[in-house]
């Protein structure tokens, strides 16, 4: 029998343009040596790199992914490595919750100047790799069902709650007074669209009303019917600070009734903070403002993140082979209002659009990641889910970093300067080395 | 079950994926097979026959020619367990239109090693409409064998093909106690009447008013036991890769966009008009059968409310 041929780590460096990759150069005419094992990819800037292309790197064999650039402030772009800084920050909690191994995964700034560095960080990274060894994990399911997710079941239909005739009255005040054109609310099965005055009564306030009615704001067929009303919760609203942050929406054409609201009996209501809409043009009902500390929220993640990585994955592993790819979790979602989705790009393909574990895999982290610093926390991805899968775990870990390292929480500040798209050089990189 | 698995049989039926939510998928134990507690599974069964993803052939790009390999085939026989009559049904449905202008040789391969063992429906919610489309709670169509609840964990066992005799073969027990069955849901709609409802309102200003709320995901096609439309893609490198079938929605923006930029059915009530139309029109012309089997599961999993009955029962009353 032949000897097992040592193993080689196989590691892949997504490095950038103007400083990295002229310091592996400045390496190589120094006739410094490093380890072959690094196959270096040339990028024109740590801050354009897309994320699928880390764990393209993990599909096609790497086994560590290195990413480097330039020192704060050398940017050929200015700023890219900034930008870059705070996408890692946001992006490295959305691997660890999705079961990726952080230690397989570096981040460095090394210049034009620093072949010696370059020689050194190629060598750790090498043996530190070969100590762990191969990267079996990816996609893998191991062990049993590592994780009992509580999730609540829907309460039935109940009593109309205190304000729906107060609601009623309102719309079918502003409809007959022209100031609104089409009333956006709950319906009896589901949203529905009022406009003539002696139709108020189709609206309802109770424990179903569960959808964020904002997703219809940006949609053709409501715009065509004129100038809206619409009925927002406390959690909804926080969509409406967002979307008009980002110039979706002009608050001035529209007229937002808030409905203060107890809870509906989702697992999101337990540690909401937001009971009172705090922006809407008029207030219906009454509901203590509670606070709540961001553990409370970030409960159902704490327990998924208690599991080793490779758990963690066979976890979703386990859930996303489920998923279908119908969609359901883009169409309800406020935030997701692209004309043409990343998915549906073909011409290359970005994301494969079939429902295979890769395919599911890049979608599902691709949505999460586009929805970093956005998404405000109002489950309907989870609650549409046919598959029952709990996508709020991707949010909320993307939250959590934005909550603990940026104080920065989606849709609550109107003030706050969006969080993908700026940056600080107060940024922290205890990351990066 | 435990014995069809020693055969080398492989089980499916419904199991819970989590709290509140039973779906159809494979089982490896019997105390998987979730039998109580819920209506019907919020997927269908025609995923083990017309899977969401199936590669067709792999390809291999060889200086200036193409090298095909073919792709593994699924092994061995399937039971679908506990399934409901309403997705058993399906499957007859299905069989036109893979069988129609071309046989379609993986759906025809897949049909030929399942067998449908149906439980009988002991209940049903406001979503289920079997009988309106001419079905009920223990309607045999599609099935191989039937099991009818007796209560005490006992069922009657009605064997209705030859598969489903194989099955059962030596496995039962004679005895004198008879099932009863509960009355399925009332009817909803004239499924005569729909038709004509289509055939003359195809511009209509019911379509807009009806769909408004639809946001034009595939949660309702893509867990009815009936809709079969799919797309092709092809998926690899410069080199190498598969091409695949996969589950395609009329309710997609891009289900109809020419290459040109042109879109035949360009918003969602346009869109919701197609599913109907073609459920209850355009399939019964060609087929003669109604593309539906009133499982309900498009009402349940809308994330809006809608679903196919919400539109035909307005039709109805139209």
């Amino acid at each position: 029998m032949s000897e097992t041929p040592e193993f080689e780590p196989k590691i892949v460096a997504f490095v950038c343009n103007w400083c990295t990759y002229l310091g592996a150069d400045l390496a190589g005419t120094t006739r410094l040596e490093y380890p072959s094992n690094v196959r270096i990819i040339r990028l024109p800037c740590t801050g354009r790199i897309d994320f699928n292309l880390i764990i393209k790197a993990f599909e096609m064999g790497a086994d560590s992914v290195l990413v480097s650039g330039c020192h704060p402030g050398d940017c050929h772009y200015t700023a890219g490595n900034f930008h870059a800084r705070r996408r890692w920050i946001l992006f490295r909690q959305l691997l660890q919750a999705v079961g990726f191994d952080l230690d397989r995964i570096y981040f460095t700034w090394i210049s034009a100047a620093e072949g010696h560095k370059w020689q050194q960080t190629v060598k750790e990274i090498t043996e530190k790799t070969r100590k762990m060894g191969l990267y079996r994990d990816l996609y893998r399911v191991s062990g049993t069902d590592g994780l009992k997710l509580e999730s609540s079941v829907p309460a039935a239909a109940s009593e109309p709650l205190a304000g729906e005739d107060a609601l009623r009255e309102s719309c079918s005040r502003l409809l007959a007074e022209g100031k609104v054109k089409v009333v956006i609310g709950y319906g009896k099965r589901g949203p529905v669209f009022v406009t003539r005055p002696e139709d108020a009564a189709q609206l309802v306030w109770n424990n179903q009303c569960l959808a964020n009615l904002t997703v219809y704001l940006k949609r053709k067929e409501i715009r065509a019917l004129g100038r809206p009303a619409i009925v927002v919760k406390g959690c909804d609203e926080r969509a409406l600070v967002v979307l008009e942050k980002e110039s979706q929406i002009d608050r001035k054409e529209m007229h937002v009734i808030g409905m203060a609201c107890k809870g509906m009996g989702q697992e999101k209501c337990a540690a909401c903070d937001v009971h009172v809409p705090r922006f809407a043009d008029e207030v219906i009902g009454e509901a203590e403002q509670k606070t709540a500390d961001a553990s409370e929220r970030q409960k159902s993640l704490e327990a998924l993140l208690t599991l080793p990585p490779a758990a963690r994955m066979a976890y979703w592993v386990r859930e996303f082979d489920r998923c279908v790819k119908c969609y359901a979790c883009r169409q309800v979602c406020p935030m997701c209002y692209c004309e043409r989705c990343l998915v549906e790009k073909n011409r290359p393909v970005v994301i494969e659009p079939s429902a295979t574990v890769k395919g599911n895999f890049a979608w599902h982290i691709m949505r999460a990641f586009h929805l970093a610093g956005r998404c405000v926390g109002c489950d309907e991805c989870t609650r549409a889910c046919p598959a029952g899968i709990d996508l709020r775990l991707l949010n909320l870990s993307l939250a959590k970093a934005a909550e603990e390292n940026f104080g920065y929480r989606a849709g609550m500040d109107p003030k706050a300067e969006p969080l993908i798209g700026t940056y600080s050089l107060q940024d922290k990189e205890n990351f990066i080395r | 079950m435990a014995e069809w698995i020693t055969q080398g049989k492989r089980v499916a039926g419904p199991r819970q994926a989590k709290p509140g939510c039973v779906l159809y998928g494979s089982l490896e134990s019997s105390s998987q097979l979730a039998l109580e507690g819920f209506i019907r599974p919020a997927n269908s069964i025609k995923e083990f026959i017309f899977p969401k993803y199936e590669p067709l052939y792999g390809y291999q790009i060889k200086g200036n020619g193409v090298e095909f390999r073919e792709v593994e085939q699924p092994a061995g026989e399937l039971v679908v367990l506990a399934a409901r009559p309403c997705d058993a049904a399906s499957l007859p449905i299905l069989d036109h239109v893979f069988n129609w202008d071309y046989k379609d040789e993986l759906y025809n391969r897949r049909r030929q090693s399942a067998s449908i063992v149906t439980l009988a429906c002991a209940a049903h919610d406001e979503a289920c409409f079997c009988t309106s489309v001419g079905l009920g709670p223990a309607a045999e169509r599609g099935s191989d064998a039937m099991l009818v609840d007796l209560g005490g964990g006992e069922y009657e066992v009605r064997l209705l093909t030859e598969k489903g005799k194989a099955l059962f073969d030596g496995k039962l027990q004679a005895s004198e106690r008879v099932a009863s069955i509960p009355p399925g849901p009332e009817k909803r709609f004239d499924a005569k009447r729909v038709r004509t409802f289509v055939e003359e309102h195809f511009e209509s200003s019911f379509w807009p008013s009806q769909t408004l709320a639809c946001l034009g995901c595939g949660a309702c096609a893509y867990t009815c036991p009936t809709c079969h439309c799919f797309d092709i893609v092809d998926e690899g490198n410069i080199e190498r890769g598969v091409r695949a079938r996969n589950w395609d929605s009329c309710q997609f923006t891009l289900f109809t966009l020419h290459a040109s930029g042109h879109n035949p059915r360009g918003n969602q009530p346009s869109r919701q008009r197609q599913r109907i139309d073609h459920k209850f029109r355009i399939y019964p012309e060609k087929f003669g059968e109604i593309l539906c089997t009133g499982c309900g599961n498009c009402t349940r999993n809308c994330p809006v409310g809608m679903g196919v009955l919400s539109v035909l029962a307005e039709i109805d009353h139209a």
